[in-house]
């Protein structure tokens, strides 16, 4: 729960500034984000990759676990696309 | 972009799995943890300065209301159920593999959860499934979203709160960032909860 609270709060922080900046002048921020992106990727990989239960799991289950990842994608999908027109959300 | 995305995730991959096994040069929690967490939350500033200067995307999520919420729960219905369908092809515990889908993606929740209910080759396997997920939503992002606007939602899950959320919104454009956070913040709720409730049909 601690973490849903670290995520929410700079998120709705952010959201109150932009709205009292919204008059200003347009920021570009894509250069930004997009550093910080390539960071936390690196960092998301870093923890994959040193997670060694993780990594000695995959031989060994590997094919179901592809499977179901790729169903549940798969059928994620499917869902949300049959789905979302017919309640109106473009 | 997405040419950067998997050189950053593989050089992560490589520097981690070098750091963790020949000898600790960053300790790894200090990597994957905190500065992971922290960034993440600058992010989420950014990202959610940029979204409210931006009057058209406030005005899109002033219509689109409630509605918000069908796409999580979409997502978990066909999740659970792609979790049925795999067990049947699988020839396995049907109820298992349902249990492990409904971990929407969150591998470090579904991975100990599902070892503990139904032994430790699930466990392995929710964590494997779940990674693999988030893994393929990430570096089928630029097919995904030739398919649906909102399919890299529904791919990532419970993960698009924070994993996938930059990659996403750099995809799907900043209207996105409320969708996907709010989509993977209601499945990172509910999964601990299906998670058990399925487990307990067995």
């Amino acid at each position: 729960m601690v973490n849903f609270v670290f995520l929410i709060l700079p998120l709705v922080a952010g959201l109150l500034f932009g709205y009292l900046l919204r008059e200003k002048k347009k920021v570009n921020l894509s250069r930004v984000t997009l550093g910080i992106i390539l960071v936390l990727i690196f960092s998301l990989g870093f923890s994959m990759g040193s997670n060694n239960e993780l990594l000695n799991s995959l031989p060994k289950v590997g094919l179901s676990a592809v499977v179901i990842a790729v169903l549940t994608i798969a059928f994620s999908v499917a869902f949300v696309k049959l789905v979302r027109r017919s309640v109106g959300l473009q | 972009m997405i040419k950067y995305v998997v050189t950053a995730l593989v050089a992560g991959g490589v520097a981690g799995y070098l750091n963790s096994n020949w000898g600790y040069v960053a300790g790894d929690v200090w990597v994957s943890d905190y500065a992971f967490n922290a960034l993440l939350m600058l992010l989420l500033f950014v990202m959610g300065l940029a979204f409210a200067m931006d009057k058209e995307s406030i005005a899109k999520i002033r219509r689109i209301g409630l509605k918000i919420l069908v796409i999580p729960l979409v997502v978990a219905l066909g999740s659970i159920l792609a979790g049925i369908v795999s067990g049947l092809i699988l020839g396995v515990n049907v109820v298992a593999t349902a249990a492990v889908s409904a971990g929407y993606g969150w591998y470090t929740l579904a991975g100990p959860l599902a070892g503990q209910i139904f032994g430790a080759e699930w466990g392995a396997l929710g964590f494997a499934a779940n990674f693999i997920r988030e893994l393929l939503t990430i570096v089928t992002i630029s097919l995904m979203v030739k398919v649906d606007k909102y399919a890299p939602i529904a791919s990532g899950g419970a993960t698009t709160m924070d994993t996938t959320l930059p990659v996403i919104v750099r995809y799907c454009g900043s209207e996105a960032l409320i969708t996907a956070f709010s989509s993977g913040f209601v499945l990172s709720l509910i999964a601990p909860f299906t998670i058990v409730a399925i487990a307990s049909l067995a």
